[in-house]
């Protein structure tokens, strides 16, 4: 071993085919595989739609309106890429819960209290990063499994939520006027050929996520965070503050939840105080979403666009299924798209990993 | 030892191993007697562990036949070898720790009664064993995780003579022990050896086999060189077999007077692990530090590092006292390290060379705090690349791709974003090619004549006085000899090994 | 150098230390939960006399009964390191299909049992076969499992919900019918399977295995334990526990089964296991200890009724006996690892 074989990658000389070239490509580049299953769903659905098989046409005013629903989902799932990728079984299962709960500080601040948009939403924010530095607390420094801390501030941020609201939504006249944040709007200047597009996708998930890629890509904080999801020990001996950064993560998720808090808010014209863990809660979804999108469970590999394109793929097919099939079929057949979605993609992943070493 | 005319236990004739197109041993020769302890000694790479690996069923010979109580075996898996009764003892002990020590000798061959396990059944049996290995009874149903290490290991080689040992490899056993815990290994040994095991021993401390081994058989570049009777050995006599007669080139003496030290380390204790320890380094002075595994060699660089805490005696660092309460604050000071482990401590694998450089020091990336300028960080990983001469098309490429060598020199480029004032090179050339540890050696030349105080730590003994101006030799936490510019492996490897008394200071 | 005694407390009581073959009888995550529980109880029967009564006790028995049951099998299953977060789509899924036929053939209880349990056991069959041998971390491909077997349930269901069911399995549910001499026939059932799966992993060879699978999976492999059938079993045993546990819900409940009769119930079943003090990252847990975090979970939530508080509250004491148990047990192991 410790003689003079070089590695066969040292120069990579092989050469392969086209084919083999694209399949490497399509198992080791989530982003392609991705955007090919886009453009298979999106052409299956619209052959549908054109044989007459859809209740409704499969249009892009259809999959614009669509895109509603992919503004929680998106940033959830950007939620959980900071937290994955931190490794050492990083997971949060309580942003659901965090969303509940911000959903009331929000229908409190804005819709009780009224102090105004913006502080609202500042104070919203600053709650999920609290409730995220709790489980970051518990994870990093006290070196609770991140399963276990998150599964107990699930269950504590779920009660406090329903508890401070008395268990009923906060829907006041300035919440119900909230509504207009979901609204779809036009896109000013070259808006007026394109379908309008919901207003959430300009105000938190565009930001959301054009932040979270420069944290990631451009920042030394995402670089550390890489760093200590890709091997613990050695950033430890790089000089990483591993504590204080795997922390960070946590916070950074529950910041985001808190401001998945106000969208839902404004979906619903209504602050609920099981907003995020009503039915399935918001986590397996998201969770299901990072997975899809690359991340990889144990941790340094996932990117945004993973996250963003998964999300996208997800909605749209959903969309399309509730068009294809009537009413509860519908929303049954989507259960069905996830789970085998999900295995599929985490089958892939081994696949891929065993075949071509890596995947990003 | 008179019973030479018996048969041998295991008789391996002609061994000849190749990997890939290197010749890992060729010819070797290993003949062992029951009720005797026999010692295989050799430098890294000698060919010891192969040798091993191939009674132990983990590797086939190429060439060469092996003999087990004089019949003609082939021994093609470590299920073959198991059943012959060859029975390996690891460094890394093998067991369960939530498991109790009954249980973990039993485990894969429980005694049963129907459905459940026979716990009275192995109770008898295991008072038996734990007696032999020198352990108390209400230890029986302890979790192996609560026991010490040596205990652990105990435990090992209890759970390797429950499975009818015959023949007993130990590899390295005593490297992590005590001395009070090295006798009562000693004591199995030998109660062992009483009851006609053959035992092969593994060690780099040579001054143990005086009490152990009956006979030592020496390896040097893959070869067996001969069997000896312990009588006819001294310490010195087996350091001369293991190096051979290879004169390695020095550098040009060097004289570093009056300059003020970079470090200075005064009377540095830290836990039971080193005690007491005394060390100057100047600018531009290469300082070997060499000892054996568990010597606490490892935990002096780890100390001046800030990955483990001083518990007594000071650090000076360019005439301040210095505390170090992590690693990052050992390289805000101009102090960096090339961890040992390469692959569990230093390489992040699937990341790109870039990222494996650039997270050495992230603050250089950008005049903003915090923020990444890409050009920069191509610049400077090219650069480093070019100068420590890294072969691979582009800094994109994925470390794990890479051959040992060339992902050794990344790790070490992320140490010299910025010229470190001190730097602590642990294991600099393990699992790397000999071109690349040319090359290494070089860079390290090349970076103590710029001024950089360089502290190597390593196992390597012909690399330890290759480069340094100055080698210093730990011994059971202590420093326990100095060496100039004339030492000579024998020196330092009967240091090390043993034949020196500590040097002990008021 | 280190005194091994004294970090695990020792209960050798009655037997003489001298012949002790056996680890000790109970461990100290157990005896805490012992003690945290006999308090509570104590407590709330001095707060609200009626707590200690039969009428408050039994009911909490019976809700124990599915949750401590499931995390029996949850225990087996996080011993070896692994995880189920799809037991509550399982329940949805045996309950509907149990009740259906129910509905539709009046079969009786032991062949309506039977189904059930092979129902939830072809489920475990399907996450055990693909976490053993697709080599996918459990969380993930019991996460997507839980979306198919929703999927499967709600198709079960349809858009409504399964109504007119007969009584057959008041004998599991809180009446009069579900108990004989007192005790209510749920809880006995689940007694009795946690001293079999006690037994099973205290005293059968395959069950030892199961900590050295958790423990470590490569040495596990090399004392040539079968590792990959050893998994697969104890997702098995714990879909055939869901389809016993569905069996007592549908019992307990009204004549109605809801389609949300395992929403969430996977989350409880994992606070109950944890607090119990097994071990998420494998290698180490009771069932007994699952059985007593089940029990002081339900006593925190009907404590919290009884106190006339909002019901809502209980979930955030959960929460906080989560923190608390695996808490003190991080930091013991913490202490007992570095001494």
């Amino acid at each position: 071993m410790s003689t003079t074989t070089l590695k066969r990658n040292d120069v990579q000389q092989r050469s392969h085919g086209f084919g083999y070239k694209s399949v490497k490509m399509l198992l080791t580049q989530r982003i392609a595989l991705l955007g090919l299953l886009i453009v298979v769903v999106l052409a299956v659905m619209m052959s549908l739609d054109a044989a007459g098989a859809m209740s409704g046409s499969y249009d892009a005013d259809y999959l614009a309106a669509a895109l509603i629903s992919a503004v929680p989902l998106a940033m959830l799932g950007l939620a959980e890429l900071m937290v994955i990728l931190s490794g050492r079984g990083g997971i949060d299962l309580s942003v659901g819960a965090i969303v509940s709960l911000c959903c009331i500080v929000f229908g409190y601040s804005y819709g009780i209290w009224d102090l105004g948009l913006f502080p609202s939403i500042v104070i919203t924010a600053v709650a999920g990063a609290v409730c995220g530095a709790i489980n970051g607390f518990l994870v990093a420094y006290i070196g609770f499994p991140p399963l276990i801390a998150t599964l107990a501030t699930f269950y504590a941020f779920k009660s406090l939520a329903l508890i401070i609201s008395g268990q009923k939504p906060i829907s006041t006249i300035q919440i119900q006027d909230f509504f207009s944040a979901a609204q779809s709007v036009e896109i000013p200047v070259i808006g007026y050929n394109l379908p309008n597009i919901p207003l959430g996708i300009f105000t938190f998930l565009i930001p959301t996520a054009l932040l979270a890629w420069i944290l990631l890509n451009r920042t030394t904080f995402g670089r550390r965070l890489y760093a200590l999801g890709t091997n613990d020990v050695a950033a430890r001996w790089a000089g990483v503050d591993t504590r204080a950064n795997r922390m960070m993560a946590y916070v950074l998720s529950g910041l985001i939840s808190g401001l998945v808090a106000i969208v839902i808010v404004a979906q619903f014209a209504s602050a609920r105080p099981d907003a995020g863990v009503s039915g399935n809660g918001l986590a397996l979804p998201a969770i299901t979403i990072a997975v899809l999108g690359g991340v990889a469970i144990t941790g340094g590999i996932g990117r945004v666009s993973g996250i963003l394109l998964a999300t996208l793929l997800v909605v749209w097919l959903n969309a399309g299924i509730l068009l294809a099939f009537a009413g509860n079929e519908g929303t049954q057949l989507q259960l069905l798209a996830l789970g085998l979605l999900l295995i599929g993609a985490s089958l892939l992943n081994n696949l891929t990993r065993k075949k071509f070493g890596v995947l990003y | 030892m008179s019973e030479q005319i018996t048969t041998p236990r295991i008789a391996m004739r002609g061994i000849s191993k190749n990997y890939g197109g290197v010749r890992a041993i060729r010819q070797a020769e290993l003949t062992v007697y029951p009720g005797t302890v026999h010692a295989l000694v050799g430098e890294n790479g000698a060919g010891k562990s192969t040798l091993i690996k191939i009674l132990a069923g983990a590797e086939q010979p190429n060439t060469g036949t092996i003999a087990f109580d004089g019949e003609a075996v082939s021994i093609a898996s470590t299920t073959d070898a198991i059943e012959l009764g060859v029975q390996t003892v690891y460094q890394e002990p093998q067991l369960f720790p939530e498991l109790s020590i009954t249980e973990n000798i039993f485990i894969g061959r429980e005694i049963k009664r129907g459905l459940r396990v026979d716990w009275a059944a192995q109770a008898a049996q295991i008072h038996e064993l734990l007696d032999m290995i020198g352990l108390p009874h209400h230890l029986a149903t302890a979790p192996v995780g609560d026991l010490s290490i040596a205990q652990q290991q105990q435990v090992s080689i209890a759970k390797a003579v429950a499975g009818e040992a015959r023949i007993l490899i130990l590899d390295e056993p005593s490297a992590i022990l005590t001395d009070t815990e090295i006798n009562v290994l000693f004591s199995i040994v030998r109660r062992l050896t009483a009851r006609g095991v053959a035992v092969i021993y593994i060690t780099h401390r040579l001054d143990e086999l005086f009490e152990i081994a009956d006979t030592v058989t020496v390896m040097r570049d893959g070869q067996t060189l001969d069997t000896y009777d312990i009588k006819d050995l001294t310490v010195t006599k087996i350091a001369e077999l293991m190096v051979g007669g290879i004169v390695t080139e020095k550098r040009p003496e060097r004289s570093f007077d009056g300059l003020s030290p970079t470090l200075e380390l005064h009377q540095l204790d830290v836990g039971h692990l080193l005690h007491g320890v005394d060390l100057q380094i100047r600018p531009g002075e290469i300082l070997g530090l060499y000892g054996l595994l568990g010597s606490g060699v490892a935990e002096i660089a780890e100390a001046v590092y800030g990955m483990k805490q001083p518990t007594g005696g000071r650090m000076v660092y360019q005439g301040k006292a210095m505390v170090n309460k992590g690693p990052a604050e050992a390289r805000r000071r101009g102090i960096t390290l090339v961890p040992a482990n390469r692959s569990a401590q230093g390489v992040f694998s699937f990341q790109s060379i870039r990222f494996n450089i650039s997270i050495g020091d992230l603050a250089k990336l950008s005049p903003v705090k915090g923020w990444i300028n890409r050009g920069r960080e191509r610049d400077i990983a090219l650069d480093l690349i070019k100068r420590l001469g890294v072969k691979t098309p582009n800094e994109n490429q994925p470390i794990s791709a890479m051959s040992g060598g060339n992902a050794q020199k990344v790790v070490i480029a992320r140490q010299l974003l910025s010229t470190p004032k001190l730097l602590i090179l642990a294991e600099p050339t393990q699992g790397v090619d000999v071109g690349a540890k040319e090359e290494i050696h070089r860079l390290i030349g090349d970076l103590a004549e710029s001024g950089t105080a360089v502290l190597v730590v390593t196992t390597d003994l012909s690399e330890v006085l290759r480069i340094s101006d100055r080698v210093l030799v730990v011994r059971e936490g202590r420093i326990a000899a100095e060496f100039g510019h004339d030492a000579t492996q024998v020196d330092i490897l009967a240091a090390a090994s043993g034949a020196v008394p500590i040097r002990k200071e008021a | 150098m280190r005194t091994t005694e004294k970090s695990r407390p020792q209960v050798t009581a009655g037997i003489p230390v001298a012949k002790k073959i056996l680890p000790s009888l109970v461990t100290g995550q157990e005896v805490v939960l012992i003690g945290i529980i006999a308090v509570l109880w104590i407590l709330l029967g001095l707060l609200t006399p009626a707590f200690l009564t039969a009428g408050s006790i039994l009911p909490l028995l019976v809700a124990v009964a599915p949750i401590a049951l499931i995390g029996v099998g949850m225990t087996l299953i996080i011993i070896t390191a692994g995880i189920d977060v799809s037991v509550g789509a399982a329940i949805m899924v045996t309950s509907v299909v149990t009740s259906q036929t129910m509905v539709a053939t009046g079969i009786p209880l032991i062949p309506a049992v039977l189904l059930s349990v092979a129902v939830g056991a072809l489920l475990g069959l399907v996450n055990g076969y693909l976490v053993a041998y697709g080599k996918i971390h459990a969380i993930i491909i019991t996460f997507g499992t839980a979306n198919l077997f929703q999927f499967i349930g709600l198709r079960f269901f349809g858009s409504s919900t399964v109504n007119g069911l007969p009584d057959t399995f008041d004998v599991f549910g809180r009446g009069e019918a579900g108990r004989t001499f007192g005790i209510p026939h749920s809880f006995a059932i689940t007694v009795i399977v946690v001293a079999l799966a006690w037994w099973y992993l205290r005293h059968a060879a395959s069950g030892r295995h199961l900590f050295a699978v958790g423990g470590n999976e490569t040495a596990a492999r090399l004392a040539g334990i079968k590792v990959k059938p050893l998994i697969l079993r104890t997702y098995v045993i714990t879909g055939a526990l869901v389809g016993l546990a569905a069996c007592f819900l549908i019992g307990q409940g009204t004549s109605t089964l809801e389609q949300s009769v395992g929403a969430g119930r996977e989350l409880a079943v994992i606070a109950a296991v944890v607090i119990g003090g097994t071990s998420i990252l494998g290698g180490r847990g009771t069932v007994l200890g699952t059985l007593l975090g089940a029990i002081l979970v339900q006593t925190v939530t009907s404590g919290v009724t009884q106190m006339g508080w909002p019901s809502q509250l209980s979930d955030f004491f959960v929460g906080v006996a989560i923190i608390a148990a695996v808490g003190t047990d991080i930091l013991r192991e913490r202490s007992r690892r570095k001494s």
